[in-house]
């Protein structure tokens, strides 16, 4: 069948098409490269869901464009088409029948993308940069809902240009997720919210983080029923804490783990701390994938308590990563984060997308 | 079976698989319903023994691996949550005298706490890692003013923005400005006199006294809380909601500044996490009862219907209007049901509780007082009994700096008595 759904041959064929040089890191797992990729800092990645056939690969840049490729069961991938904003990219996602593409920008707006007649409407207006954007798909109604810089968490009906709801946050939004019918949302100033989407959006909890430093990335988990039970919270500061929104034992269900941190678990060597830039959930096995500014990308299985396998460090950050809706391929964009300034920004330097064959490296340890 | 030696130590890294017995925490598993009215041990220090078992793995086991299976070879993640977290655990699993005071506890604790603020601060310096992000002491804690929040891809777009208008200085005038904040804030941290350790214990201090839902909206000010979650406060609108909610958190957010009261929550069958005083199960349990009033008007009450994972405190979200936690307080309460089963667990668990201090003021505070207070206008007579009702011993104890046993009193405490 196709290649993705086997374990061997990428790492072989990658070797010979792109011929990395042993001296240039870029690539040091040999994972196959995405053809035309965005001119700048690549915020944002995002697979087509199951409805459609085939798998697109929708990313947001900091050069202002979100593009869209195909990508093949062969690993080929076709650059199909593009799209602009007035401002940097910072988050996109996919309607869940496939047809729309959702996209956040630094110009204060929301796009919906139509991929059939590739046209791109205004659908959301904040009043400070839109950081997150998610599409909740609930029984009795649909919306985007969209999270911003100005604390105020907006869902919007994609054909009115007022929004359906405004929702206060305590603080700018960083980071959210949405799985039907929980969504969290995490703030600076630490700050931790859980949604339930039931019949309308309204806050059900506000979390104490169970983090020291400043929210970077979140991820919802499912349960084995494929219900939403918990997320992953992500730090500046090396750390992902897993949390429960209702444990039968929280002081021993709820942890926190270290990770992106240059010295592993030796904890007297002063130890370089990274940022984890993102978490993506493994949608069959539910084992993470965590991605980070060393440049490196880590997998991990929850519930065994374990690591699976840490990569190879690139020679940039890697700034966003993500699962196609089968778990057969794991995206993940190396470029830089801004994670040491501006002193560090190299606009020259090109920036990838790598893709990796993801089926047989999460598959969760077992249990002893 | 044997007493285990490492538990007694506080130190047993596999908690409830241990094969070993652990005395007090073997009722812990079973039994967390019921408070033993009769045990030898206080009831609130069983509790804190309880929870810190049950805490104590996680923050003990640092160069082990996880000790879900012993045997196990395979990598494992990093250390949990050492340092400063587990400064707290110590200080109860360690002390074997279950009568230890509390302020010496809790001098060990701030202690153990500004050690490991003085830790995190190099750690934070030496790491490279991102410099503009809030920090706080330990999870659950507020955050420490001093440092401001600022993401990455804010800071970029200031860049961005800065260099189109090609004005770049002031970008990298206002940076080194942070920087130099930044830099300042973390030497004060680092090299703590006595004026920076006061503010800073305040800082904490007064987050601990804080109910759970208070944290959330006391992130809406950049700095610290300062408000206990007592109404006589006047501070930004976060009281108001902090206030409704009393009634619930009468028993959550008792002056006394232990987080012992906390210790309530199997009393009423609240699976809550630990003993920290600041838990998101402070809401929980309290509503865990009266949601039966509340939930119907609830989509959330079946966690079938919900659609979140585990069942749990289904009926808690009943509060969460968009924003308000205020809003079941008054009515869970005014309705008699509510009332009822309160006071029936109040009576319930109140011999259990009667000698623990600081407890059974919380307790019967729901149980007695409320049905007194009903018939009384004011908002402040449900929560505190006016001065002039106490008796003279009543008005002893809480003059005094700590309970008596046997002489605790069953009313709550006075406005005017209050420090805030």
């Amino acid at each position: 069948m196709s290649l993705f759904g086997t374990t061997s041959g990428f790492g072989t064929s990658g070797t010979s098409m792109f011929g990395s040089t042993s001296t240039d890191n870029h690539n040091p797992m040999k994972d196959i490269e995405v053809t035309s990729s965005p001119d700048d800092s690549i915020g944002c990645l995002s697979f087509s869901p199951p409805t459609l056939p085939g798998n697109f690969l929708i990313a947001g840049s900091w050069a202002n464009d979100v593009r869209c490729w195909e990508v093949q069961d062969s690993g080929q991938t076709i650059p199909k088409a593009q799209q602009m904003h007035t401002g940097p990219v910072l988050d996109v996602c996919w309607s869940d029948d496939g047809s729309k593409v959702f996209t956040a920008s630094c110009d204060k707006t929301a796009k919906m993308w139509d991929l059939n007649s590739n046209q791109a409407i205004q659908i959301a207006q904040h009043d400070a940069p839109v950081k997150t954007i998610h599409w909740i798909k609930a029984p009795n109604y649909s919306c985007v809902m969209t999270g911003s810089w100005d604390k105020t968490l907006k869902f919007w009906d994609t054909r009115s240009s007022n929004p359906m709801m405004v929702l206060q946050l305590p603080e700018r939004c960083y980071c959210a997720d949405v799985i039907y019918p929980m969504a969290v949302v995490a703030t600076a100033e630490r700050g931790l919210i859980v949604y339930q989407l039931e019949n309308q959006p309204s806050e059900f909890r506000r979390i104490e983080s169970p983090l020291k430093h400043q929210h970077r990335c979140v991820a919802i988990f499912k349960d084995k029923q494929n219900k939403p039970t918990g997320f992953a919270l992500g730090s500046i500061e090396g750390r992902v804490a897993i949390h429960y929104i209702n444990p039968p034992n929280p002081a021993k269900d709820n942890f926190t783990f270290k990770c992106h941190r240059s010295n592993g678990t030796n904890t007297s060597a002063p130890q370089d701390i990274y940022a984890v830039n993102g978490i993506a959930f493994h949608p069959v096995h539910g084992t993470l994938a965590t991605v980070g500014s060393d440049g490196r990308f880590s997998f991990w299985d929850k519930d065994a308590r374990t690591k699976l396998k840490t990569s190879e460090q690139l020679d940039q950050p890697i700034s966003a990563c993500c699962f196609n809706h089968n778990g057969n391929i794991f995206a993940y964009a190396s470029s830089y984060d801004w994670s040491k300034g501006h002193e560090f920004y190299n606009p020259q330097k090109k920036n990838y997308i790598f893709l990796r064959n993801a089926a047989e490296e999460l598959k969760p340890r077992n249990k002893k | 079976m044997t007493i285990c030696q490492f538990f007694l130590q506080g130190r047993c890294r596999f908690g409830d698989r241990c094969w070993n017995e652990h005395p007090g925490a073997g009722g812990a598993g079973g039994g967390r319903q019921q408070q033993p009215s009769g045990s030898n041990r206080r009831g609130w220090n069983t509790t804190s023994q309880r929870y810190s078992c049950v805490i104590q793995p996680s923050s003990f086991s640092k160069s082990t691996p996880w000790g879900g299976s012993r045997d196990q070879e395979k990598p494992s993640f990093g250390s949990f949550d050492s340092g400063a977290s587990t400064s707290r655990n110590r200080g109860f699993g360690l002390s074997q005298n279950p009568f230890a005071s509390p302020s010496s506890d809790g001098q060990k604790d701030e202690k153990k706490l500004l050690e490991g603020i003085i830790k995190d601060m190099e750690i934070w310096e030496s790491s490279g890692q991102w410099m503009f992000s809030v920090y706080s002491p330990m999870k659950k804690k507020p955050n420490i003013s001093g440092f401001t929040d600022i993401s990455p891809e804010e800071l970029r777009l200031e860049y961005h923005n800065f260099l189109t208008s090609n004005n770049l200085q002031s970008y990298l005038n206002s940076l080194q400005q942070l920087i130099n904040q930044w830099r300042n804030r973390i030497n004060e941290l680092k090299n703590l006199n006595t004026s920076t350790t006061i503010a800073l214990l305040s800082d904490i201090k007064d987050g601990v006294n804080q109910a759970a839902p208070a944290f959330g909206f006391g992130s809406t000010q950049a700095v610290t809380f300062g408000s206990p979650g007592f109404p006589v406060n006047n501070r930004s609108s976060a009281n108001a909601q902090n206030f409704s909610f009393k009634p619930s958190s009468g028993f959550a957010s008792a002056p006394s500044g232990s987080p012992s009261v906390f210790g309530n929550p199997p009393a009423f069958g609240a699976a809550s996490s630990a003993s920290s005083a600041i838990t998101t199960s402070a809401p929980t349990f309290a509503f865990g009862k009266p949601a039966v009033t509340s939930a119907a008007s609830f989509s959330f009450k079946t966690p079938a219907a919900s659609g979140f994972g585990s069942p749990g405190f289904s009926g808690f979200p009943a509060s969460m209007a968009a924003g308000s936690f205020g809003a079941p307080g008054a009515p869970a309460f005014g309705s008699g049901s509510s009332v009822a089963g309160f006071g029936s667990l109040g009576s319930h668990s109140h011999t259990a509780f009667s000698k623990s201090s600081g407890n059974t003021f919380g307790n019967s505070s729901i149980s007695t007082s409320l049905p007194v207070s009903n018939g009384s206008t004011t908002t402040d007579n449900d929560l505190f009994t006016p001065k002039d009702q106490l008796t003279g011993e009543e008005l002893e104890q809480f003059q005094s700096k700590k309970f008596t046993l046997g002489k605790i009193p069953l009313k709550p405490p006075p406005t005017e008595l209050l420090n805030i």
